[in-house]
């Protein structure tokens, strides 16, 4: 059971760092990026192709990885998301699930269709304590979750990127008034949402096989992430990613296909009681 | 004003025959496209009406209507299994299954708008889909599906294609009708007021949240109602009948007809249909292509074709009026 609640722990550190770009672009500009889950995609193939060029140095794979994702997040905000803006809630999804349409076809027609199996790049376990091990991978990813969090709280406190954008989650034109570019920041906030969408996307890889569509499945659970979160709550995503990381880790222990449909079981009950105002 | 008042002007007459040139053009691409694709294109109408009806209407984008299809399809299939053969009690059937699916979730889903709205109904799409796929496997066949069996009726026998149709194409008139009906209805002109302010709408006392839940089964039925006709045409139920990655299919065809407008959505289902028919076998990188088309609708081409060809009327009869 431990081990159980070990492996939810891990998955909530994977999920709160995917979410946590969705929940600040649906927090600040309300729509629903599904572009989100391309950019998850994306980072772990790139962190495929980036392995042979770094002699399989996961490490440095890994940043040459999300570092490529800056340009790709870039064009993608520049020309899809930016015209974006005060546009219908509607178009916004649709015009960002044609980025994933074009995105995934450019995956499938560089990469090809079939998954691609990644080997766990530590590969050693550690115990923990009383005869509980578990693969020294895995605690990374849920230190690395922590670590983010708090590097995230601290920019969001004390950086004036950060103060500007938890300003504008309250009150957009409030901000705006004083004079400051918010699309400006937003656009920032995007690029480092994408960022951390593609590290998610990389730190996956090893665990489950790498193919085009995995993004929107993930897409998914990080959506009810949010939603069970509150949405631009950065906090709040933190608590709902590792609570929902755990509740796929138990069902899955008990029936491991209804893994994925728990988390939208749990989404719909926080619903019935707590209304989501968009 | 002055259309209103006299009985037969040219726009009245558009707007009756509006039933009659919709058999008419359905009747003329049947010996282009043939009896099979034409049965399928009168079909994907019926499912785009129940789409738009939500979308283009109320405003609602669901991003998970392929449940409502799959609902229908499946309920039809295992109805035929189980009770009876009878194609008519079939229908009736996932009739009532959609309308009870409207029912029960409705109540969660209709509370949220835009983006929620649209991903709430993908989420509870993705448990359909485990549901068909994985949980209930052993009576739906999972990956492999089901075939569906109907028996002969002594004036209608579903084993002649001919047959099948002329009753999808009277089902879609009869869909057609019904909706233009129930838009033109004080609802359905509440409905897009809703659409454009819900709070106005709320404030002058109007309980929105059953108009709204009530439009939603309306939607849910119409498209379990498609599904039903699919089955009906194919005799096979497969898990791609409630596949969640399918549901931007519809939202791209009521995008390229126009929403809100009942006319729109059956050029969108058909536009759709002959792209994806024959492009996809000429256009080697086709979900790109969507892709792109996706795009430069949204951006450049919002009102859709039936838009389109609206507002070509409408600045040609004020440069004529000039």
């Amino acid at each position: 059971m431990i081990q159980t609640i070990a492996y939810g722990l891990t998955i909530g550190g994977i999920l709160y760092i995917i979410s946590i770009g969705l929940s600040l672009t649906f927090g600040t500009m309300r729509i629903v990026n599904f572009a989100h889950g391309f950019v998850y995609t994306i980072g772990a193939y790139l962190l495929i192709s980036a392995l042979p060029i770094v002699r399989d140095n996961f490490f440095l794979g890994a940043v040459l990885a999300v570092a490529a994702v800056i340009p790709i997040s870039y064009v993608i905000e520049r020309f899809v998301i930016r015209k974006l803006y005060g546009v219908s809630i509607d178009y916004a999804i649709i015009a960002t699930y044609a980025v994933v349409l074009i995105g995934v076809d450019l995956t499938k027609w560089i990469w090809g269709a079939s998954p691609i199996p990644l080997s766990d790049p530590i590969g050693r376990d550690i115990t923990l304590f009383s005869g509980v091990s578990l693969p020294m991978y895995r605690v990374l990813i849920i230190v690395l979750a922590v670590v983010i969090f708090g590097a995230l709280t601290v920019f969001f406190k004390k950086t004036i990127v950060g103060k500007i954008v938890t300003a504008s989650l309250e009150d957009k034109d409030a901000v705006k008034s004083l004079g400051i570019n918010v699309d400006k920041y937003f656009s920032i906030v995007f690029v480092i949402g994408s960022c951390l969408a593609a590290l998610g996307g990389v730190l996956y890889a090893p665990i489950t096989s790498v193919h085009p569509y995995m993004g929107m499945m993930v897409l998914l659970i990080s959506f009810a992430v949010v939603i069970v979160g509150g949405l631009g709550n950065i906090k709040g995503t933190f608590i709902s990613a590792f609570v929902l990381g755990l509740v796929m880790a138990i069902t899955g222990r008990y029936y491991g296909p209804a893994a994925e449909t728990m988390v939208f079981v749990v989404m719909g009950i926080v619903l019935i009681f707590k209304p989501v105002e968009v | 004003m002055e259309t209103v008042k006299t009985g037969l002007t040219k726009r009245n007459i558009w707007k009756l025959l509006d039933i009659p040139i919709i058999a008419a053009g359905f009747l003329v691409i049947l010996p282009l496209l043939g009896i099979n694709r034409t049965t399928d294109f009168i079909i994907f109408c019926v499912f785009v009406l129940g789409f738009n009806i939500l979308y283009g209407f109320m405003g609602r984008l669901s991003f998970g209507h392929m449940l409502y299809l799959g609902t229908g399809a499946y309920t039809i299939t295992l109805f035929s299994e189980h009770v009876s053969q009878n194609p008519l009690l079939a229908i009736l059937a996932s009739l009532v299954a959609g309308a009870l699916i409207g029912v029960i979730l409705g109540p969660i889903i209709v509370r949220t708008t835009g983006a929620c709205f649209a991903l709430i109904n993908l989420a509870f799409c993705q448990v359909g889909y485990f549901l068909v796929l994985v949980a209930f496997s052993r009576y739906t066949g999972g990956e492999d599906g089901m075939s569906a069996y109907f028996s002969k009726l002594s004036f209608l026998n579903f084993g002649n294609r001919y047959v099948v149709f002329g009753f999808v194409l009277f089902c879609l008139l009869l869909t057609y009708y019904l909706l233009k009906k129930f838009t033109s209805s004080p609802f359905g002109v509440l409905i897009k007021s809703i659409k454009e302010n819900e709070t106005r709408v709320k404030f002058l006392g109007y309980n929105t949240f059953t108009y709204k839940w009530v439009t939603f089964i309306i939607s849910t039925t119409v498209s379990a109602f498609a599904g039903a006709l699919s089955i009906l045409n194919y005799g096979y139920a497969t898990p791609s009948f409630i596949d969640p990655s399918r549901a931007v299919e519809v939202i791209f065809a009521a995008l390229i007809g126009g929403s809100g407008s009942l006319y729109g959505s059956i050029i969108g289902g058909v536009v759709y249909m002959a792209i994806s028919n024959y492009l996809a076998s000429y256009v080697p990188r086709w979900e790109m292509f969507l892709g792109f088309a996706l795009l430069v609708v949204v951006f450049r081409f919002r009102t859709g074709v039936w838009g389109f060809i609206v507002g070509l009327l409408g600045r040609k009869r004020k440069a004529l009026a000039r």
